[in-house]
């Protein structure tokens, strides 16, 4: 029985972690990998069942190219996350069936651990997170049943034992995670292609956000300090539009502004905190008008908050705004001209009638509150399905169909105000919000996706208004969906299971509940990290700072290794033992001549052995050893100078050997 | 006291030829006061060993032949009436005898193969409600044969465990062959050996071995060889303290032969195949006769200083 060969249980429970650590990467991995595992898994069994022999090299090779020439067609190439990773899975696979030593199996595990790491770029939720555990304990159970002697492989007492490690595990990751510095990732990782393909964009068509309002996808959650603020009033800025060539609405010369504009804070502020989903765009959603005490991101000059970095991880961020603040009382210039921007031409109706406005109603107010009338009284329909307009789409919004939704309403809305003088913008971002009272928090999803006005009043700066509540109060009041009942179609699998079981009391109160916990999981656990990190540390320990940190654990390491050796080895059990320590000494002494003591060796047989080795030293080695044998066995009293030198003798003359053999 | 026992294996290896080591390992056994388990195919000179060890130590010699309708009485004696006197009397079996060859002994059924065994470790008998004691010294020399299993009781764990020494002859090397051949008929020398010794002076010469010192360093070097057999997994069950003891035991006679008043860590390597090779088990194969390799791993990897 060879020490080298792979014991059955090692290789049950290796495929059994292989099949748990590709499962979570399937939704991104091309399907042909499945193929390939169950055809190395079939033959990996055949080879234990010695129905078939190891791949020869020439087979390796072309398996590895065949399976490079794969990610390359499957991913456009072979740079990337998705490629890397169906690259590594790839390799995961194919290791299995050249393994053929210990070692080799020792590697497949490995990999697999790196493999179950990769996945936390893709998912990091809470169920992800346990699901990565039964990975992890398949790969410990088999790389103990790599170590345990075959007579006692069985699979089971492997997996408690893995299961037992594990739990011993938690004390030190508890550790770890509160502890342990987050390092900044030294390169930036290409992130995954699933993420941030739902979300607002840069510039925006009508279809854009009615694409987006079907998604059920979770945007940012935020949880108040103070009492939840109505409903009504969750008006989530991202962006601003400003500019608008007909068709689309873009963002505009403001929004780019690296300093923000004169605003007075006014009334009660509010305190929140959120935790954003990876949405690869550099901009945070927050509450007019937001303050960031981290610092973690910009006020843009049209007030929006901007970042260096896209969101490319779920971020967390303390945010106080101020909602009834007074904002930018002073128009410059080059604001002023952005706001009124309009085609040249187009749009003639909307044109005439927003001049009919300005010429019947003295002031830019009076303009609002028609426009906001005619919205209410005139026929007009939300709708996510809007029919198809002529070449002036605002023109034939406003007077054939009337029938669409927010952007549509915030679009035409703007467009007149800018034909009747008032400087004006669409804001679009995030209207409403899931409240979970029970929390204290408001969960946002991509469906809640809206777009509004300001307009600009002298002495009032920048004012909200939203054009959309004309039409259908109950889209901001109670959510998109309740304003669009016989559309449900429209609505993907997340928003449809969101809005079946909205019904059901307890079913939802279920969902309110696990939507909790995730949340949690997402603020506490994902979100605990660079700021909340040390503010957390320096709560339990006054100011310390990451190099202090990072001492400190490094420290806190090697202190308990030490006192984890002392327990052990319980040094001071150890009686000093002189003739034993000597005979060490002569061993050293041989050794540099090439003559080692077998670990079973006597003593006087390794003597006779160095003697007949080094027959011109056979005196001393031999009366050391005699010297030895007598106070050791023969029971003469101990003397340790005796003993000492006969040692000296030994090493002298071996030392003088060894010059001699140099100078030669 | 040493150039006697020289002068007896001198003479013993004489007779047997090409097996120093074999003879050594009995004699030690027989110093050790310990029963020595012979077990090798039949013509390897089992027979022989006994006969010229009992010769040439002047000890009292039997034989038995142990057969599967081998009785107790047959081997420990029994009670014959007798008619001139009216009573009882007691006629002693083979097992009399200072030296007693049990040829065999696996033919035998259990009930005899224990009488037997049951003396060896008594050192008396009791029978009729009597209790006689046996001659002092008493060496039981059994053998059996590895072969040929059929119609044999194998003995237990628990019996292999008295014997101190199992040994195997093995085949001649190809010059002791040759001379044997070429030589007369051994049986004839045999005829002729005297007695080097006497059962009064083997007394003494193992009261000398008992008096063989064992250091504190030695009986570690014991303790951890009989440590390893318990906790090693490869080890169906450990060493008995009886075996621990044997090995000892062993391990002084094989230094007084030596002509050393001390044991050193090679002694007891020397007599540790011998000694436990009959008392172990490896774990995968635990009614194997696989205690070879597992002395080989002691040897190897239980660190003698």
């Amino acid at each position: 029985m060879s020490l080298l060969t792979i014991p059955r249980e090692t290789l049950v429970w290796l495929m059994v972690a292989q099949v748990l650590v590709i499962l979570p990467h399937l939704a991104h991995l091309p399907l042909w990998i499945v193929a390939l595992w169950l055809g190395c898994g079939l033959w990996r069994v055949r080879i234990y069942r010695m129905q078939a022999s190891y791949p020869p090299g020439w087979l390796k090779g072309l398996a590895m190219l065949v399976v490079g020439a794969g990610v390359y067609l499957s991913h456009d190439g072979l740079v990337g996350l998705d490629a890397g990773v169906t690259l590594l899975i790839a390799a995961f696979i194919l290791k299995l069936v050249e393994m053929r030593s210990r070692r080799d199996a020792v590697v497949v595990i490995f990999l697999g651990f790196f493999a179950v790491a990769t996945s936390y770029l893709f998912e990091d939720g809470l169920l992800a997170g346990l699901f990565s555990l039964l990975p992890i304990l398949a790969l410990l159970a088999a790389m103990i049943g790599l170590q345990q002697s075959r007579l006692f492989g069985r699979p089971w007492p492997a997996v408690r034992l893995a299961g037992g490690l594990l739990l011993q595990a938690v004390p030190l990751m508890l550790v770890l995670f509160v502890f342990f510095p987050r390092v900044g990732p030294l390169w930036s990782l290409p992130q995954a292609q699933t993420r941030g393909t739902t979300g607002l964009a840069e510039e925006m068509a009508p279809g854009d956000i009615a694409e987006l309002s079907q998604s059920g996808e979770l945007a940012f959650r935020a949880s108040f300090s103070g009492e939840l603020p109505p409903r009504a009033a969750l008006y989530w800025r991202a962006l601003t539009f400003e500019q608008f060539d007909g068709r689309r609405w873009a963002r505009g010369p403001s929004s780019h502004v690296m300093r923000a504009p004169a605003w007075t804070p006014q009334g009660a502020p509010l305190d929140y905190s959120v935790v954003m989903q990876p949405s690869g765009q550099p901009w945070l959603f927050a509450l007019d008008v937001p303050e960031l005490p981290g610092g973690e991101a910009q006020l843009m000059g049209d007030f929006h908050l901007q970042r260096s970095r896209p969101v490319e991880a779920a971020l967390m961020y303390r945010v106080r705004s101020w909602p009834a603040a007074v904002r930018q009382p002073r128009l410059p210039q080059s604001v002023a001209r952005a706001g009124l921007q309009l085609p040249a031409q187009g749009n003639p109706r909307s044109r005439a009638w927003a001049a009919e406005l300005k010429a019947t109603h003295p002031t830019p107010q009076a303009v609002v509150e028609a426009l906001l009338r005619h919205f209410n009284q005139a026929p007009y329909v939300y709708t996510l399905k809007p029919p198809p307009v002529g070449e002036d789409i605002v023109d034939g919004f406003l007077f054939d169909t009337r029938r669409g939704f927010c952007i549509h309403y915030a679009g035409a809305m703007t467009f007149v105000l800018r034909a009747a003088g008032i400087p004006s913008r669409v804001v679009v971002g995030y209207q409403g919000g899931e409240l979970n009272e029970a929390g204290n928090y408001v969960s946002v999803r991509q469906l809640d996706a809206h777009a509004w006005v300001e307009y600009w009043l002298a002495g009032r700066g920048w004012v909200r208004v939203d054009p959309t509540f004309q039409v259908a109060p109950e889209r901001i009041e109670q959510g998109l969906v309740e304003a669009v009942p016989e559309e449900r179609a429209l609505f993907d699998d997340s928003a449809i299971a969101l809005l079946r079981y909205r019904d059901i009391g307890w079913l939802n109160d279920l969902r309110l509940k696990w939507e909790g916990i995730n949340y949690g999981w997402q603020r506490w656990v994902l979100g605990y990290q660079g700021d909340e990190q040390l503010a957390l540390i320096q709560r339990w320990f006054g100011s310390v700072d990451y190099r202090a940190l990072g001492a400190g654990v490094v420290g806190a390491l090697a202190i308990g290794m030490a006192v984890l050796a002392l327990v052990l080895f319980k040094p001071w059990r150890n009686v000093r033992d002189r003739q034993r320590e000597g005979y060490a000494r002569f061993e050293q002494a041989l050794a540099r001549h090439g003559v080692r003591r077998q670990p079973g060796e006597g003593p006087r047989a390794f003597g006779e052995r160095a003697a007949q080795r080094l027959p011109e030293r056979a005196e001393a080695i031999l009366a050391f050893v005699r010297q030895y044998e007598a106070q050791r066995y023969a029971g003469q009293t101990a003397d340790s100078v005796a003993l000492d030198r006969a040692l000296r003798r030994v090493c002298r003359q071996l030392r003088w050997r060894a010059a001699r053999s140099r100078g030669e | 006291m040493l150039s006697e026992l020289e002068a007896c294996l001198t003479r013993i290896n004489a007779v047997l030829l090409g097996k120093e080591a074999q003879v050594r390992l009995a004699v030690t056994c027989l110093l050790a006061r310990g029963h020595l388990l012979l077990e090798d195919l039949p013509g390897m000179g089992k027979t022989t060993l006994s006969h010229t060890l009992a010769r040439v130590m002047g000890l009292a010699f039997q034989r038995i032949q142990f057969t599967s309708d081998l009785l107790p009485g047959d081997i420990l004696g029994t009670s014959v009436f007798d008619r001139d006197s009216g009573r009882f009397v007691f006629h002693p079996g083979p097992i009399f005898a200072e030296l007693v060859l049990a040829d065999e002994i696996n033919r035998a059924t259990p009930k005899s193969q224990s009488a037997l065994l049951e003396a060896m470790e008594e050192g008396q008998v009791t029978i009729e409600g009597a209790t006689r004691p046996l001659p002092d010294p008493f060496f039981v020399i059994a053998t059996q044969n590895p072969a040929n299993q059929g119609g044999t009781f194998a003995l237990p764990e628990s019996q292999l465990d008295r014997f101190l020494m199992r040994l195997s002859l093995g085949y001649p090397a190809r010059e002791a062959e040759k001379a044997l051949l070429m030589g007369g008929t051994r049986r004839d020398a045999l005829a002729h050996i005297e007695p080097l010794l006497d059962h009064t002076r083997l007394h003494e010469i193992q009261a000398e071995v008992a008096r063989v010192r064992v250091s504190d360093a030695l009986a570690d070097y014991v303790l951890r060889l009989v440590e390893a057999t318990r906790t090693q997994p490869q080890f169906a069950w450990g060493l008995s303290p009886r075996g621990s003891l044997a090995l000892l035991a062993a391990a002084r006679a094989w230094a007084f032969l030596d002509g050393r008043d001390y044991v050193i860590p090679e002694d007891v390597q020397a007599v540790l195949p011998a000694v436990v090779g009959h008392r172990l088990r490896e774990r995968a194969d635990p009614t194997g006769l696989g205690g070879g390799t597992l002395v080989q791993w002691l040897l190897r990897e239980v660190p003698p200083l």
